[in-house]
């Protein structure tokens, strides 16, 4: 599991971590059934309180994604995939929203907004055609 | 919850005219991992000296587990690691020619302990302490402050001069051999990006006394940045706990304490406002400057001394 903590950041050392295990959730990365490594050895990796790792695993196992199982350890919950793209989802409406508000605030109406957003869709689209015809 | 690890009240000092600790009020749980921060020359030092019973008080009252240094200073120090800023140890010496020099200062020096720590740490132990570099010096203080078994381990600013790969790596050990073993760790630092991770929780000192004790996670989400008209800001200030305020143009950015209630009360009031979220450095910042004379005053600047936060 490959995470990693931005130092002196705006958001919170266990907001980074609780959203990235979503991320990783939410792409399928972690599977149902997948064992997290132990709070200790988490700790340890990422140089980072054992106590913020607990909250985090904890916050994840009340939101769904993952579980407890006494004396073995933390998994991946079942519904993982689809709670963890629930919880993304919300992320990136708030995301759209700031990007909404920061296109307002330059002066760009809606359907310019619109124009932008369609725009950055068709570029990914077209160098992910450009990615298969190489390979 | 016990005896506090540390406990210090209302203690005061100065050191000819200068009075360098007013009032300082701070108390640390046991099992804690305590960061105490603050600028250079805001009394860090002279306070971590006090808990030793290396120097002595003016006034109020200090307890490090249970005891007064300043009537029993051994007592303090067999039972606290300490590593002091810029610790020098004697240059020709080879690491393992230290670690049984210190040994019979303490009576419960565990030298298989230090041992393994030196390794754990990879400190080389045949090397002579002048050749040693400086994370390898820090890194030597903590096998030497460690191998005790203390309770308590107090560091003065370990990560000074550090390079950020050795930061890290000694936050590692702290976290493994310090927070994994349960002891109560107090340490003093400037570098808050560093503690932020690490420590459990928060102390602020500037000019000799606390301005905010705090959970690391509970003063982000307690202090934060609101930008909102001019007018709106000078409301705000009436009410709340306002740490730091500029204004450019007809909008103000206000800094205040409390920020989810401010918050809900901007919205139900229907003012308009943004909410702009800080980093620890930032939050750091809040608390200290408006004090800090070198700089040009700040308007409606008000400070609450922790404990009633």
């Amino acid at each position: 599991m490959f995470l990693r903590i931005e130092k002196g950041s705006a958001v919170p050392i266990s907001s980074q971590i609780a959203q990235q295990i979503a991320m990783l959730c939410a792409s399928g990365r972690l599977k149902p059934g997948d064992r997290l490594p132990s709070v200790r050895e988490l700790a340890r990796e990422l140089a980072v309180n054992q106590n913020t790792i607990l909250r985090v695993y904890e916050r994840l196992v009340h939101d769904g994604l993952l579980e407890m199982r006494h004396g073995q350890g933390t998994f991946v919950a079942a519904h993982a995939h689809s709670t963890g793209l629930a919880v993304h989802r919300n992320r990136l409406v708030e995301e759209l929203r700031q990007w909404a508000r920061q296109g307002l605030a330059l002066g760009l109406g809606p359907e310019e907004l619109h124009e932008l957003m369609n725009e950055a869709l068709q570029q990914l689209q077209s160098l992910a055609t450009a990615e298969k015809e190489v390979s | 919850m016990g005896v506090p690890a540390i406990e210090l009240q209302s203690v005061d000092k100065s050191f000819r005219k200068n009075r360098v600790l007013r009032g300082l009020t701070l108390q640390v749980e046991t099992g804690r991992t305590f960061a105490f921060l603050g600028r250079n020359g805001a009394g860090k030092t002279t306070a971590i000296r006090m808990l030793l019973g290396l120097l002595n008080r003016d006034d109020g009252s200090i307890r490090v587990l249970g005891l007064d240094p300043q009537i029993d200073p051994i007592g303090v120090r067999s039972r606290v690691g300490y590593l002091a800023e810029d610790q020098t140890m004697y240059g020709w010496m080879r690491c393992e020619e230290i670690l049984r020099f210190m040994a019979p200062f303490y009576p419960t020096w565990d030298h298989q302990l230090a041992l393994q720590y030196a390794r754990d740490f990879d400190v080389p132990l045949a090397t002579k302490i002048k050749h040693l570099s400086k994370g390898q010096n820090v890194r030597l203080g903590l096998v030497l402050a460690l191998a005790h078994r203390p309770e308590l381990v107090i560091l003065d600013d370990p990560a000074l001069g550090l390079d950020p790969i050795m930061r890290k790596q000694f936050n590692r050990d702290l976290i493994t051999h310090l927070q994994g073993e349960g002891r109560t760790l107090f340490y003093s630092s400037h570098l808050l990006y560093e503690v932020e991770p690490v420590a459990d929780e928060v102390a602020i000192l500037d000019q000799g006394r606390i301005v905010r004790q705090s959970e690391t996670d509970a003063l982000r989400r307690d202090v934060k940045q609101i930008v909102l008209h001019r007018e709106a800001a000078a409301v705000l200030g009436e009410t709340a706990s306002v740490l730091h305020r500029r204004d450019e143009g007809q909008e103000s950015a206000v800094v205040v304490e409390e920020a989810p209630g401010v918050i809900d009360g901007l919205r139900r009031e229907g003012v308009e406002h943004r909410v702009v979220e800080l980093n620890l450095d930032e939050i750091f910042e809040a608390y200290v400057t408006g004090n800090n004379q070198d700089q040009e005053p700040k308007t409606a600047t008000t400070l609450r001394v922790a404990g009633d936060a």
